[in-house]
């Protein structure tokens, strides 16, 4: 099957710096996928130009058949976006807002009545249709925003970190009317998230950092392929700790991070056993758990990806 | 064709619902005509009409003055509404319009339009203080002037549109506005005539737009047939460029262009815009 959307050698350097430096990746028509990096890693960047914002300075993207650089307007009918900051007009009500957007995309008039209705089924704001957008709260805004991403039946929709700046139980919500989207519609979603737990929820997950793709599969796979568990160790001396650790399992990973020992190994059973019995150094916290793609991360840059945003800040 | 006018519905709509700025918008016209039609107009028509001799009963400064008004209203209104450019760029809106498949010409045909039909309807309101100011225009004249300030407010709203696209900040579109609109009524002879400015402010009356568009104003709305050639000549509607008269046509043309020219500037600017 042809993807819906293919990016070859993308590149796009602004005046100092080269934020993109050559991607090649597809999504397939269904799936969900997710681009997880640190702020300033370029995902921004990327679906800027994906989205007909931003031309890129080298290389090709085709979404549905259209190539973004020649076929703007061909590409812009098949994409819905949902951007980071809120774009609702504030002054008008959630009916307004969609109306317009209906004839922004030339649906049909006497389909729109159907589809406003239907979209705001999907998103529970029904009741709120003829309410000014200024009084919706923020949770409610971004559901009316992706209720307007639909209305065209885009073939893919992008979600641009979509529940910053939302509380928890929002964000919650949000993914659960984001899954039941893709049950209902079978729409593609290409969703950007520094949140990782967020990124779970993605069929194929393509890990950005500093410009350059450095891993794209399942989250699933990502993780078995750092294979066993992650054993969270912290010891009265981390260094003396490393050293026998290593000794003792040769196969064992370990990475150290402030005050915290990584330990990868493929059976915790036994490695929790032993440890406990013959480190000389007395353990003063120990946290077996599955690997989450934080570790992948950590794994593919040796940082973490809060660190990494930080370091991105100092050099911005 | 649909995306315009939903951009040009869009714009009506949310005027029409700010009555902060709807009310706030009529303070201005409403101050110079207190002050030129009412207050000074004794004193403008002294002044103008001194070398007239007996003619000078012939010269009525309020009707003079009146289309002038209306036209400064035009441009205010106009340009300023460019200043929704600015808005939709801050509020987030500007991308939801750039990235649907509304054509960039589109988008700049509709905010021109919605802005000057803001302006047009503020224009055509003020003509019901005619009566209030002891004046009597023709009423065919009245209706006559409306869809050329319609076209003379495009042009003003494509001068706001390019404004905005290279403006980022409120701030600085306002500053730049009041800066250049307050010249561009004074050299324009909406409020008193321009025909005797030394050369270079006369170079500056003759490229400023609003002089032709105030000038087909006043030759519609006033009925200059049967006002002698002295008084035409002491109400400064007798434009000659290059020493050569100008026809109400050749002036409705200008304008014409001058909105197409800005059109076209402003689709340029939607076109690059990453908003």
């Amino acid at each position: 099957m042809e993807p819906i959307i293919k990016v070859t050698g993308l590149k796009k350097s602004f005046k100092k710096k080269e934020a993109v430096k050559g991607l090649d990746f597809e999504v397939q028509e269904g799936e969900i996928f997710g681009f997880l990096g640190p702020n300033g890693a370029g995902k921004s960047t990327t679906i800027n130009m994906i989205c007909t914002m931003l031309a890129p300075s080298e290389g090709s993207i085709i979404i549905n058949g259209y190539d973004v650089n020649r076929q703007k307007d061909k590409v812009r009918e098949s994409i819905g976006i949902i951007f980071q900051e809120n774009t609702l007009d504030k002054k008008l009500t959630a009916d307004e807002n969609l109306k317009l957007h209906c004839r922004f995309y030339k649906v049909p008039k006497e389909k729109r009545e159907q589809r406003i209705q239907e979209v705001l089924e999907i998103v529970d704001l029904v009741n709120e249709r003829k309410q000014r957008v200024e009084t919706f709260s923020g949770g409610m805004k971004r559901r009316l925003e992706i209720a307007r991403g639909l209305l065209h039946y885009p073939r893919v929709l992008f979600l641009d970190e979509p529940t910053v700046g939302l509380d928890p139980q929002t964000r919650a919500h949000l993914w659960e009317y984001i899954l039941r989207l893709k049950e209902k519609e079978g729409i593609t979603m290409f969703l950007t998230t520094h949140y990782l737990d967020e990124a779970e929820i993605s069929d194929r997950v393509a890990i950005m950092d500093q410009g350059r793709i450095i891993a794209i599969d399942s989250p699933k796979a990502l993780k078995s392929e750092l294979g066993g568990d992650i054993i969270e160790l912290e010891t009265e001396n981390n260094v003396k700790a490393e050293e026998e650790i290593s000794r003792r399992f040769p196969e064992a990973e370990v990475t150290l991070q402030d005050e915290t020992m990584y330990v990868k190994v493929p059976d915790s059973d036994a490695f929790v056993a032993t440890i406990i019995k013959e480190l000389t150094a007395p353990v003063t916290r120990l946290n077996i758990r599955r690997p989450t793609l934080n570790d992948v991360f950590l794994a593919f840059t040796g940082r973490k990806i809060g660190e990494a945003e930080e370091q991105g800040k100092e050099g911005s | 064709m649909e995306g315009i006018l939903a951009i040009w519905q869009r714009d009506l709509t949310k005027f029409f619902r700010d009555k902060a700025r709807l009310f706030g918008s009529f303070t201005m016209p409403i101050l110079f005509l207190l002050i030129f039609g009412g207050g000074m107009s004794g004193t403008m028509e002294s002044m103008m009409s001194a070398g007239l001799g007996e003619e000078a009963g012939n010269f009525n400064y309020v009707e003079f003055v009146f289309p002038g008004i209306v036209a400064m209203t035009l441009l205010m209104t106009s340009v300023f509404s460019a200043l929704s450019i600015i808005e939709d760029k801050d509020f987030g809106y500007m991308k939801e319009i750039l990235v649907s498949p509304i054509s960039r010409v589109s988008i700049a045909v509709g905010k021109m339009a919605g802005a000057a039909t803001v302006a047009t309807i503020q224009g055509v309101i003020l003509f019901l203080l005619i009566p209030l100011l002891g004046l009597s225009y023709d009423f065919t004249a009245l209706l006559q002037v409306i869809p050329f300030m319609f076209l003379f407010a495009c042009a003003l709203s494509g001068l706001g549109l390019l404004f905005a696209s290279v403006i980022r900040s409120t701030q600085g579109f306002q500053m730049t506005v009041q800066i250049l609109v307050m010249p561009m009524i004074f050299l324009s002879g909406a409020l008193f005539p321009v025909n005797n400015m030394p050369a270079w402010m006369d170079v500056i009356v003759k490229v400023n737009p609003v002089t032709y568009g105030v000038d087909v104003m006043k030759k519609i709305m006033i009925d200059v047939e049967t006002l002698s050639p002295a008084v035409i000549e002491a109400m400064g509607l007798n434009i000659t460029v290059f020493g050569r008269q100008v026809t109400i046509l050749e002036e409705i043309l200008f304008i014409l262009g001058f909105a197409a020219v800005l059109v076209l500037l402003a689709t340029i600017s939607f076109r690059r815009a990453n908003a």
